[in-house]
């Protein structure tokens, strides 16, 4: 693995995020923290100066002690030398000049004050006796010290003899007048040093440093053990490492002479020094330890007193985002800002709540009707089988759907048809038991919801609704008769699932208003049907939206010449697996379901793509079908200038058909929209004119440009007088009106002559052609040109045409 | 201590001559040349050591533990007493080989006075009071004086002659010998001596 490999995680790796409570009290512990540090560094730092400062002083003091000890030592020294000195046998010995005598004698005052050394010298200050004890290097070093001695008799002078550090005395002897001297010496031994580490607390050892050669460690008071040689060959004042301990070492003068000079090293402990100060710092940072936990424990306590409530902010706003918000947020009744913003969120709930039953309310309530929705019905409906046993108990659901509602909702407006909504919700609610639900589904759909009821009792009060809504309303000025379609669907026999059952009282309802109006029980029988329709409309989406239709043309001629001067346009289904549809098969249904006006739409798209080509062949016009609902589309007219615009088309090549009953079924409605069509310049026709009921009247109101005979009467007129009449009375109408008259179902050529002859405008049937592909339609008129003569007038037709061209 | 047996021997001989007499006078100082009082000065010669005899006996007093006088000039053969003023014992003792003698702890005056038979300077001193000093200087000439208060001495009846002037002071170090001069004696007298003793103080 290489380093980057390691690294990487490392470098992945983020902190978790704090809370907020971590936040704050690894704030307040930091700087806590921080401060102490401060504080330690600089106690740390004054300790250790004034460890030195307080070392240097007590050595200071040690040498003074010292010096002290000394002077107390030479002053017993000088007692006892003096008392020696004093001794009358001492001085008869040495008046004498009893040598013998006086060396014991100086042995054994020595010995009585602790002397090693000791000596009498003359008044010339030459070695007169040594005592017992001593050798030749004592004279010696007499020899050397006697001019010394003499001059500071009382305080004593140090001096190395054989190696060894001696402090020497000498008192002079009288009788009365000076007859000698006597010398006193005594070791500076690891007793002096140890009292003087005893009252001082400070280490001491003695040095010599001879002129020649290197300096010698004579002694000191550091354990016996200890490795203190370091005294010895480190000179220089300062810290130094005695025996692995640190130490400030200082020195002082303790003789010297022309041999060299001895001295006196104090060495105080530094650990020694810092120790008590290392005792308070100890208890510095036991408080710092104290105070941090303190300090700790109040912000942890400071900041849950702080972060408990917003987590029970956050536990309630949780709550509100699951929604239930029927909790009230806990009321701090504290005046910070935790207070302000629990009060805020307690404000906010209630808001959330009032408008989630407002929500709710809208959800399951219909608002015109105050009547429960489809989703409140079919919660009731599931609440009731629950609690329903379905061996002994049965539910009702009774659906009714008005019929003509549309129409009084396009005549009168909106307005009324809410108004008629409204009172038929009265109806039901007065006709139904109480504790039934009445729900309005959508739309002019109602549903009721019978608790415990059978099928009788269910057909009693389907009657019932049918009989309460047969009361004609007054609506303002008018008088609406009302009628509606009922299904009744039953629990458990029809269906144990809510869904289910909704829908097969849906599918009783729709038989029953294609039975026009009455009540219905569910059939399966009826089921299958409407599941079968219910397939063919998402088959004919498919249809569309897969290209699966085809345009057919069926050419129109005029009579008079025989020339090509039109087509109609006309839909068939290349269904992928059933083969061509016949149009009878879907466009009935089409029209029933809606879908009819998709299937307008496309046929004038695929007409308005073909008008350049069939203007070229001669064909001015394609007519195309509309269907009632298409003349209720009040934005119909737009929807074709977009087609037309989209295909560079002209209005004038249209021919728009509409049937009588498209016409009547809502003649108000139907005469705007043909009334905005005639103006940008569509050609209008009636279709199957003659089947209908319309008022000449009326018809003399509309823009209608042409009258289409139905094939009905043109297949029969060669042999039915009867018809005959009618065809030509229609066309002297027509003509007569100012309208071109065209003749469906030409069959034969007799029929074709016989529309000649009655001045018939234009003629379409098998006998000139069937419906053909759009395709095959140019070769087709092709054909027809060479086979039929060519008449008078042909070629002006085609000039006519011509315009269309542009 | 000097001894001076030949010139003394020489000066019993002159003493002997015909006698014509003068006086001494002796001016001392000090190394500073201060008057020096209390110096002893005597004239050494072989015939003031024939002329010497033993004198009377003379008191050497403690009083107040002080020997009175500090210095006594005495010749060869003199007894000194040492009688006690003080209320308190003395212990006189003498280790110079002049004369080494003690008389132990006792009150009044001792039954035996101490002859100091041989010459030189002892010094005495008492072993209970250390303070206590004396020097006694055992002398074989007449001829002898201590200076006065300005340091001033006269040696009258000096006969004329060669003597050795010898002038000492107890401040001198112990064993420094006395001071050792030549001095001509006329009969006519002369000017006095001027004496200066390097080491003394007063």
């Amino acid at each position: 693995m290489t380093l980057r490999a390691w690294v990487a995680p490392l470098r992945r790796w983020r902190p978790p995020p704090l809370r907020l409570s971590g936040r704050i009290v690894l704030v307040s512990l930091a700087l806590l923290l921080l401060v102490q540090t401060a504080v330690f560094t600089a106690i740390g730092q004054n300790i250790d100066r004034n460890a030195h400062a307080q070392l240097a002083k007590h050595i200071e003091l040690a040498a003074r002690v010292w010096q002290r000890l000394l002077d107390q030592r030479a002053a017993r020294l000088n007692q006892g030398a003096a008392l020696l000195a004093a001794d009358y046998g001492m001085r008869e010995a040495v008046g004498s000049g009893d040598l013998e005598t006086v060396r014991s004698a100086l042995d054994n005052h020595g010995a009585r004050i602790g002397a090693s050394l000791s000596a009498l010298l003359g008044t010339d200050l030459a070695v007169k006796a040594v005592g017992e004890g001593n050798d030749a290097t004592l004279a010696a070093a007499l020899a050397r010290l006697a001019p010394q001695l003499v001059q500071k008799p009382g305080s004593g002078v140090v001096a190395l003899v054989a190696q060894r550090p001696y402090q020497f005395v000498m008192v002079p002897m009288r009788a009365p007048a000076l007859i000698g001297w006597v010398v006193m010496g005594f070791p500076l031994d690891r007793a002096l040093l140890d009292d003087l580490q005893e009252v001082t607390g400070v280490q001491a050892a003695l040095v010599a440093q001879p002129m020649q050669g290197a300096p010698v460690l004579l002694v000191h008071s550091f354990r016996p053990q200890a490795d203190a040689s370091v005294l010895g060959r480190q000179l220089a004042d300062g810290d130094l490492a005695i025996d692995g301990q640190p130490h400030l070492v200082a020195t002082t003068p303790v003789a010297s002479g022309s041999e060299g000079r001895i001295t006196l090293r104090l060495a105080g402990s530094i650990d020694a020094a810092v120790a008590p100060f290392r005792h308070l710092q100890w208890l510095l940072a036991m408080i710092t330890l104290g105070g941090v936990v303190l300090f700790g424990a109040g912000s942890v306590w400071t900041a849950r007193r702080v972060t408990k409530p917003l987590r029970r902010l956050v536990q309630a706003s949780e709550r509100l985002g699951r929604g239930d918000d029927d909790e009230p947020v806990a009321q701090e009744q504290r005046g910070d800002e935790i207070g302000d913003l629990a009060r805020a969120f307690e404000q906010m709930r209630g808001n959330v709540a009032a408008q989630r039953r407002e929500i709710r309310a809208l959800a399951f309530t219909d608002r015109l009707t105050g009547l429960p929705n489809r989703l409140q019905f079919r919660d009731d409906l599931l609440r009731a089988m629950a609690g329903a046993d379905p061996a002994r108990q049965h539910i009702a659901v009774l659906m009714l759907d008005l019929d003509r509602f549309k129409h009084v909702n396009d005549v009168l407006g909106y307005a009324s048809g809410d108004r008629l909504l409204e009172r038929v919700a009265e109806r039901l609610l007065q006709v139904v038991r109480a504790g039934d639900v009445v729900a309005r589904l959508g739309g002019d759909e109602f549903a009721l919801l019978m608790h415990d009821a059978d099928e009788a009792l269910a057909a009693v009060v389907a009657q019932r609704i049918l009989a309460a809504l047969e009361q004609p309303l007054q609506l303002d000025d008018h008088k609406v008769d009302l009628s509606a379609g009922l299904g009744i669907a039953m629990w458990p026999q029809h269906a144990t699932e809510a869904d289910a059952l909704l829908s097969h009282a849906e599918v009783a309802m729709y038989a029953a208003k294609r039975r026009t109006g009455g009540a219905l029980v569910y059939d399966p029988a009826v089921d299958t049907a409407s599941a079968a329709n219910l397939s063919l409309l998402s088959e004919l989406r498919q249809a569309v939206d897969g290209g699966e239709l085809r345009l057919y043309l069926q050419p129109k001629i005029a009579i008079r010449d025989g020339s090509v001067c039109g087509a109609e346009a006309l839909v068939r289904w290349q269904h992928p697996t059933r083969g061509l549809v016949s149009p009878m098969q879907f466009i009935p249904f089409a029209e029933q379901t809606g879908f009819i006006r998709q299937l307008t739409l496309w046929m004038f798209e695929q007409a308005a793509a073909e008008q350049v080509a069939l203007a070229m062949l001669g064909v001015r016009r394609v007519s195309v079908n509309l269907s009632t609902r298409d003349l209720l589309d009040l934005e119909l007219p737009e929807k074709l200038d977009v087609i037309l615009r989209r295909h560079r088309a002209l209005a004038e090549g249209f021919c728009l058909e509409i049937t009588e009953s498209a016409i009547m079924d809502d003649p108000q409605r139907a005469e705007t929209t043909l009334n905005r069509l005639a103006e940008r310049g569509y050609k209008l026709s009636i279709d199957d004119f003659g089947t209908g009921y319309s008022s000449l009247a009326y018809l003399k109101r509309l823009p209608v440009h042409e009258l289409k005979i139905d094939k009905s009467f043109v297949m029969a007129m060669e042999s039915d007088a009867g018809d005959a009449k009618i065809v030509r009375s229609t066309i002297d109408l027509a003509h007569n009106l100012g309208l071109s008259v065209v003749a469906e179902g030409v069959e034969n050529e007799a029929v074709l002559a016989l529309l000649h002859a009655l001045d018939c405008d234009e003629g379409q049937g098998y006998h000139m052609s069937k419906p053909m592909p759009a395709a095959e339609f140019c070769d087709w008129v092709a054909c027809w040109q060479v086979r039929a003569p060519a008449r008078p007038g042909l070629a002006a037709e085609l000039a006519i045409g011509a315009p269309l061209l542009h | 201590m000097p001894r001076f047996p030949c010139l003394a021997l020489l000066a019993a001989l002159l003493v002997a001559a015909p006698a014509l007499a003068a006086s001494v006078e002796v001016q001392v100082s000090d190394g500073a040349g201060k008057p020096l009082p209390g110096a002893a000065v005597f004239l050494e010669s072989k015939d003031a050591r024939a002329a010497a005899k033993p004198g009377p006996a003379v008191d050497l007093v403690q009083a107040n533990r002080q020997f009175q006088p500090a210095v006594t000039l005495v010749t060869v053969g003199t007894a000194v007493n040492f009688p006690n003023r003080d209320t308190v014992r003395h212990h006189v003792y003498s280790f110079s080989p002049t004369k080494k003698f003690e008389i132990k702890l006792y009150v009044g005056t001792p039954a035996a006075p101490v002859v100091f038979d041989n010459p030189g300077i002892a010094v005495l001193g008492c072993n209970i009071h250390d303070t206590m000093a004396a020097w006694v200087l055992v002398l074989e000439t007449p001829h002898h004086g201590l200076s006065g208060a300005d340091g001033h001495l006269a040696l009258a009846n000096v006969p004329a002659g060669t003597y050795r002037l010898r002038a000492w002071h107890p401040s001198l170090p112990a064993g420094v010998p006395a001071l050792d001069l030549p001095l001509q004696v006329a009969a006519a007298g002369q000017a006095p001596v001027v004496v200066k003793i390097a080491g003394a103080a007063p």
